[in-house]
């Protein structure tokens, strides 16, 4: 855990590595390979593998954002707006499913 | 006027606030969020109201372009990181260069996407071709909402692409620099926003089935 000063305008900036970088990109790679091998091959499983290719999609996006958009350096204010916005849209998603099965 | 000759305001010209300007840039990503949002939930109820249908037409896509688009997006969502890396480190060249390899993904990804489309296209999938207006209801939705989402992605790639290229030119004059990058930071923020959506696009269209 970083410690950043919040209020100094000169709070140490954190330079992520080039080697950092590859690692998130292999991360992801590796992601995309297993939800592919899952749809490409797990076709019978179907309602099983939107699924899982939905949660998937969703860690590699928090792994887009933490690290490649700098959340986990950045003030936490930024992550708690991103949870907001996240949470709001899946309120209306869940409200919209429910509404549609309930008819 | 003699004795204010030395005299300089303390904020003058320095009246810039990256911490604002990056809030700022997210602020707008949210709205982007939302308005893709809107058109997930689109997606969400057609699909529930035209189950088979959806599972039927995404068998037309191409898996492999999908697939490969993704990747070229992944890497090139790397490489803006690492021009952020560069710029930070005060190394303007590697920056330009992993800035132009980017906006040389994004060319990749959308010439992938011309073929794609232009495949589609030549099956009259087009909504308004006469092929089109002959497909059962929950086939002609897929494909509407196919053209609609994955073209509003194509325009935000465009639109990220000259982002990049403004980055690029700027950090060439120098305006852009190891103290003043914001700029790169902001594009790159756009750009895996960009990425993001692809991330949920791919499988919603390409791999339901």
């Amino acid at each position: 855990m970083e410690k950043h000063d919040k209020q100094s305008d000169h709070a140490p900036v954190h330079i992520s590595s080039y080697r950092d970088h590859w690692s998130t990109l292999v991360t992801l790679l590796l992601l995309t390979v297993v939800t592919v091998v899952i749809s490409v091959f797990g076709a019978n499983l179907a309602a099983l593998s939107v699924a899982t290719a939905l949660l998937i999609a969703t860690v590699k996006v928090i792994v887009v954002a933490y690290y490649f958009m700098h959340l986990k350096y950045d003030k936490k204010l930024y992550t708690w707006l991103v949870l907001l916005v996240a949470i709001l849209f899946l309120a209306f998603t869940v409200l919209t499913a429910i509404e549609y099965f309930n008819r | 006027m003699e004795h204010l000759s030395g005299f300089v305001l303390p904020n003058s010209g320095h009246n810039r606030d990256d911490e604002a300007s990056k809030m700022g840039m997210w602020l707008f990503l949210f709205t982007e969020l939302l308005l893709f949002g809107g058109l997930f939930i689109v997606y969400m109820v057609y699909r529930m109201l035209n189950h088979e249908a959806f599972l039927l037409s995404s068998f037309e896509l191409n898996v492999t372009l999908g697939t490969i688009n993704t990747v070229v997006l992944l890497v090139s969502s790397m490489t803006i990181a690492m021009a952020i890396t560069a710029i930070q480190k005060g190394d303007k060249k590697t920056s330009v260069r992993l800035l132009l390899t980017t906006l040389g993904l994004s060319l990749v990804f959308l010439v992938i996407k011309y073929f794609e489309w232009s495949a589609k296209i030549h099956h009259g999938l087009f909504p308004g071709m006469d092929f089109y207006n002959n497909l059962p209801k929950g086939e002609a939705l897929f494909f509407f909402l196919y053209f609609i989402m994955t073209g509003l992605h194509a325009l935000h790639i465009i639109i990220g692409a000259v982002l990049i290229g403004v980055v690029v030119h700027r950090t060439r004059q120098n305006k852009v620099n190891q103290e003043k990058y914001a700029l790169t930071e902001n594009a790159g923020l756009y750009w895996h926003l960009v990425d993001l959506i692809w991330i949920y696009l791919f499988p919603l269209f390409y791999l339901i089935h």
